[in-house]
């Protein structure tokens, strides 16, 4: 036994290095998915319906500035902030701006209400039961990512927005 | 008569047979040294016959346990009050045990007092049959429960040898700084146990008195959409109100010595009504505690451990650090097996999972990992005589934190189990 | 160089360094031979493996994972930390929408934020309490090592005679004469020991009993136990071994199980209270649930599955089971938990009548979801058409008709009625189903006119219809379970292998009618000394149990 005691030695405090270092590892880099994605990073892809059922993949829109606007009829600074939305979606359209607006979870009268009142132009997508609202973590209602033409995400914006606080983001992201 | 009226009358037996053989053994250890008799027969007889009477107290409370269970349909450990009742039958039990093995007197004149004093504090709370929560319900609970009890009754005798040990060997006559230090913290691990009594004793006072008092206290909190949303709890003192829970009223008081109104308030980190309440029971019980040791020094005029310390002369240190270890020994496979693994998997059938880091499963750990550390600092570090006693002493007070500590302390799942 | 001089025993045996008594005769070689005091027998006094003269850094990494006293250390600073995670409430314990960062501080002030900024909040997961986790079993496996495989080679070759030295100074010990023939006495003496379960081997007049040896592999069974269930529970971070989540379902409704493809609906949530006179004096009045049940039903996609997919997914039945607080519904390594309930009703439906308060004629009812109504309503001479919907209706600052959430908490409907007596394009008629609004905002008002015409109105409790409770199902799956249990089985066995039975042992030698009788346990001296004190008396030689203790170490 004796002649092989430095191999088992080895051999046992590799095994430990291994599976102690895979679970130490773990708590550490296992960081919590807690909130919303941040800036920087990539927003998580989804697949949505519109108002007149065609789907739209977030990753259709790769290479293109997009804003994602989550939204629902119920939250006041929503409603006030769709029109100027708008207004900046006819500003900028033509210099290749989209803009994902997604209700939250609502049903269809409601949205179809919503959306002929302030006559909005730009796609509204449908989510179901909450869940690409749960996927990126909201917490508060509007919440507005703005995202690179490289599908990295230059803003994020809790709350409400004017026309001019738009109109900075989308300026800076069309450059 | 029903049978859990039956049941209760055969406590009470059970308490009384447990009071006598208390005595009994102290007549067998004490009497050793009365004149016009040979020791050694007078301990032969006497100790006959105090085992007879603590095991007959035992069939008491085994008779106890089995009618009230059989009366109320569900096996009496589910709240604090039956809960500690089994605790000390559990320790009942481990002590005949390790009796049958040892056949040492002195041992029953230790572990009887902490039976009884474990039985008078489970009588504190209230001894209504109170119905399951449908989490309770399974047979794993009985299981766990009963096998984590007999675990830590074992334990408790460890205790019980442990501390005769150190009032064994530790001298009161000499004044070296280590032997103060020793014969301090004796007679402070004494002090403790008297404001245990002291505790039972004021709980029963005042109860016997029938003394009440009510407090409101008032709660706001404000919602997500900014509506103010008030609510009251309610507390009941049994005990004097000396502080009365932060920011409350009360509705109603009774006069005790002339004092109507309470002396002082709760400070306000003592969340909840309740801190207040328990806080107060705390107070009580150092006030009638110190009292009681008051007059026991004073009748004795000499320090309780003192007191003790020549009843024992011709025991053996050797024999009860044994004791000691060897309850200890085999009570910790028995711990194990309830507190931890058949806790395990009743969490897993209960609640789908075996481990939770809930406050009482923390406990249970902290507890076997402290035992399984006296277990190794004894074997292979070779802690013995005073450091182990010590030791197991201090380990049970971290089972009675784990057992009622954490409930009174620390809120968690098992709180429904709670004061 | 440490000293290797005296690693060769006087019986000619060589021994590794660090060996405390030879390993074949017993004698003692570390010590000072004058000193009587009993010996240190701890794994029979065998060298540990790791010990070595000179040591490279991988030996004093080993070495200082093989010291118990290490190991003690480990346990104790495992406790402690152990118990300052329980001073608060660990951030596991709480469920959805629960923010750390704010919740420590507001509840406790600044005790609450240290707490939660020293990480004492996640205690265990954090990653120090890991790594004392992971030394406790790096320490369990090379401590056992190190000791149970000498231990093991020292006890399987045992001499029957031991050096004098090593008898007299053990912990239990006899000396004295016997009479007659030396061989005849010990041949009766071990009748005796062999009654007590001892194996018997003899060489001449030297004797060495021994029983229970099993019981000495107890503590390591135990330490393998106890390293197999801490890689089991290491086992669950694994990809796909473990989930853990939880479901809100309202009645009749089927939701997703996330990271699985199986759905579940909650086709029934009932709750069953006690009754008063099944309560103690002190608790009738107060609500205590006895029994509360979720009738499931599990279903597994097979079509339209995933995030991703925007049709209706098509759903398979897989199993349809009351789920029970300990009666989970198990399918696959899935497990369906009750864990909680909310009775708080939701409205999901009502089924109104229109009225004609003139001729007092009625047409319906007609079926009235909260979500997603139909839009087109044909009842007798009446067309309906839904032309807008309020989840919880208000008046917005512009005096416009808002919702103020998504959750039909005060619904509201504004229908566009055509029909006898009515204007061509309609007219708006508000319905508000609950009797509440309705009057806190005076429907008729509302409507005007048309309330004296029409009505819509619902008639009794049966034709609304409530979600009555949402259950909360907890979803776990444990694939490292079954390893779990394994190990605490192992470890179990192992303890009480370990602490009720002894290995004990008996070695006597004869030396001209001297009788010398050493005795050894690892546990238990009592029993050893009670085991000794019987044979000698069977034998002829009274003793009292208590005199064969020599004093020294009561392990």
């Amino acid at each position: 036994m004796g002649k092989y005691r430095k191999t088992v030695q080895i051999v046992i405090l590799l095994a430990v290095l291994v599976v102690g270092g895979y679970a130490i590892g773990n708590t550490l880099f296992a960081a919590k998915e807690e909130g919303i994605p941040k800036i920087g990073e990539q927003p998580p892809e989804f697949t949505l319906a519109d108002l007149q059922g065609n789907t739209h993949n977030l990753s259709d829109y790769k290479g293109k500035a997009v804003v994602i606007n989550f939204w629902g009829s119920f939250c006041p600074p929503c409603v006030k902030e769709m029109p100027e939305f708008e207004r900046q979606f006819e500003k900028w359209k033509d210099s290749g701006l989209e803009i994902l607006a997604i209700n939250l979870s609502e049903d269809t009268l409601t949205v179809n209400n919503f959306v002929r009142r302030f006559d909005l132009s730009y796609p509204i997508l449908r989510d179901v039961n909450r869940k690409t609202e749960h996927k990126y973590g909201l917490e508060s209602y509007p919440t507005t990512f703005f995202v690179k033409p490289d599908g990295t995400i230059s803003d994020v914006f809790v709350g409400g927005m004017t026309e001019k606080d738009i109109d900075s983001r989308v300026n800076q992201l069309l450059q | 008569m029903s049978y859990v009226d039956f049941s209760s009358d055969a406590f009470i037996v059970a308490f009384f047979l447990y009071c006598f053989a208390f005595l009994f053994y102290v007549v067998t250890i004490a009497g050793k040294k009365w004149s016009n008799r040979d020791p050694e027969k007078h301990e032969k007889r006497w100790s006959r016959i105090s085992f007879v009477t603590s095991t007959l107290g035992l069939i008491a409370h085994l008779t106890f346990f089995f009618t009230r269970w059989f009366g109320s349909g569900q096996i009496p450990t589910s709240n604090m009050y039956e809960f500690i009742t089994f605790l000390g039958m559990a320790i009942m039990i481990a002590f005949t045990v390790v009796y049958a093995i040892y056949r040492k007197p002195l041992l029953g004149m230790f572990s009887l007092p902490l039976v009884v004093l474990v039985i008078a504090y489970a009588s504190v709370f209230p001894q209504e049959v109170q119905p399951l929560i449908p989490a309770l319900s399974s047979i794993w609970l009985k299981v766990h429960v009963t096998t984590a009890a007999l675990g830590e009754a074992f334990f408790a005798v460890g205790f019980a040898a442990g501390m005769m040990y150190l009032i064994r060997v530790v001298d009161f006559k000499q004044t070296s700084k280590e032997a103060r230090r020793d014969q301090f913290w004796v007679e402070f691990s004494l002090y403790t146990i008297v404001l245990v009594i002291g505790f039972i004793a004021v709980v029963f006072i005042f109860r016997g008195a029938g003394y009440e008092a009510t407090f409101n206290q008032e709660k706001v909190t404000i919602d997500s959409k900014g509506v103010d949303h008030s609510s009251e709890d309610t507390t009941k003192y049994t005990l004097p109100p000396i502080v009365k829970p932060y920011n409350s009223q009360a509705v109603e008081m009774d006069s005790f010595l002339g004092m109507d109104k309470p002396l002082f308030e709760a400070p306000s980190w003592m969340n909840g009504i309740n801190a207040g309440r328990k806080l107060n029971t705390v107070i009580w019980s150092v006030i009638a505690g110190s009292i009681l040791y008051g007059i026991i020094r004073l009748l004795f005029r000499k320090r309780i451990g003192a007191v003790i310390h020549p009843l024992m002369g011709d025991i053996d240190p050797e024999d009860l650090d044994e004791i000691s270890y060897r309850a200890i020994a085999i009570g910790f496979p028995i711990f194990t097996l309830g507190a931890l693994i058949f806790a395990m998997i009743w969490a897993n059938i209960a609640w789908g999972r075996f481990w939770g880091w809930d406050p009482k499963e923390v406990w249970a750990l902290i507890s076997w990992l402290y035992y399984s550390a006296y277990l190794h600092f004894r074997l292979s570090r070779g802690w013995q005589g005073k450091r182990s006693s010590w030791l197991a002493v201090i380990g049970f007070v971290v089972i009675l934190f784990t057992l009622v500590g954490v409930n009174l302390v620390i809120a968690g799942l098992h709180s429904y189990a709670g004061v | 160089m440490l000293a290797l001089h005296n690693t060769k025993c006087e019986c000619g045996h060589q021994n590794a360094v660090g060996t405390v008594l030879c390993e074949s005769c017993g004698k003692p070689l570390m010590e000072d031979m004058e000193n009587d005091a009993p010996l240190e027998m701890r794994y029979d006094g065998v060298a540990r493996r790791s010990q070595k003269s000179n040591p490279n850094p991988i030996d004093k990494i080993w070495n200082f994972f093989s010291s118990v006293k290490i190991a003690v250390y480990l346990i104790v600073i495992t406790l402690v930390t152990a118990m300052f995670g329980t001073i608060y409430p660990q951030e596991g314990s709480f469920l959805n929408n629960f923010k750390p960062s704010v919740y420590y501080e507001e509840t406790y002030g600044l005790p609450g934020k240290l707490y939660y900024k020293l990480g004492l909040s996640h205690t265990y997961d954090s990653w120090w309490f890991i790594t004392l986790l992971v030394m406790i079993g790096t320490s369990l496996v090379i401590c056992s090592l190190d000791r149970v495989l000498p231990l093991y080679r020292a006890l399987s070759k045992q001499q029957i005679r031991k050096h004098l030295r090593f008898i007299t100074r053990q912990k239990t010990v006899y000396a004295g004469q016997v009479e007659g023939n030396t061989d005849e006495w010990v041949k009766e003496f071990s009748v005796h020991l062999k009654k007590k379960g001892y194996k018997i081997h003899t060489d001449g007049s030297a004797l060495l009993a021994e029983k229970n040896r099993f019981s000495r592999w107890g503590p390591y069974i135990n330490h393998i136990g106890l390293i197999l269930f801490l890689l089991a529970i290491l086992g669950r971070s694994l990809p796909g071994w473990q989930m853990d989540s939880y479901v809100n379902i309202p009645d009749g409704d089927t939701v997703p199980i996330e990271g699985t493809n199986y759905y579940v609906k909650n086709e029934k949530f009932t709750v069953e209270y006690y009754k008063d006179e099944e309560l103690p004096p002190e608790l009738q009045g107060t609500i205590r649930a006895k029994k509360y049940e979720t009738n499931a039903i599990l279903y597994k996609c097979t079509d339209n599955c995933g995030d991703d997919a925007t049709g209706e997914p098509v759903l398979q039945q897989v199993k349809q089971q009351e789920i029970e607080v300990n009666h989970p519904l198990k399918h696959d390594g899935l497990k369906l938990y009750q864990f909680d309930y909310d009775v708080t009703p939701k409205l999901k439906s009502v089924s109104p009548m229109l009225v004609n308060k003139e001729t007092g004629e009625s047409y319906g009812p007609f079926e009235l979801p909260m979500k997603d109504a139909p839009l087109d309503y044909t009842l007798g001479p009446y067309k309906m058409k839904l032309a807008a919907n309020y989840m919880e209706f208000g008046i917005g600052e512009d005096g416009e008709p808002v919702t103020l959430s998504r959750d039909p908490n005060a619904p509201a409907f504004i229908f566009l009625i055509t029909g006898p007596g009515l204007p061509e394009k309609g007219q708006p008629y508000i319905y508000f189903p609950m009797q509440k609004d309705k009057e806190k905002f005076d429907q008729d008002k509302l409507n005007a006119s048309i309330a004296d015409k029409l009505e819509i109105k619902v008639d009794g409790m049966d034709n609304v219809h409530f979600a009555e409770a949402s259950t909360y199902l907890n979803v776990r799956k444990d694939k490292a379970l079954t390893y779990v249990w394994y190990g605490a089985a192992i470890s179990m066995l192992g303890l009480l292998l370990g602490s009720y039975w002894q290995h004990r042992r008996i070695w006597l030698r004869i030396d001209d009618g001297r009788l010398s009788l050493g005795a050894h346990t690892n546990k238990n001296w009592y029993g050893m000394r009670a085991d000794v004190a019987y044979a000698l008396r069977k034998s002829g030689i009274a003793v009292e149990p208590k005199s064969l203790d020599n004093g020294g170490n009561n392990a």
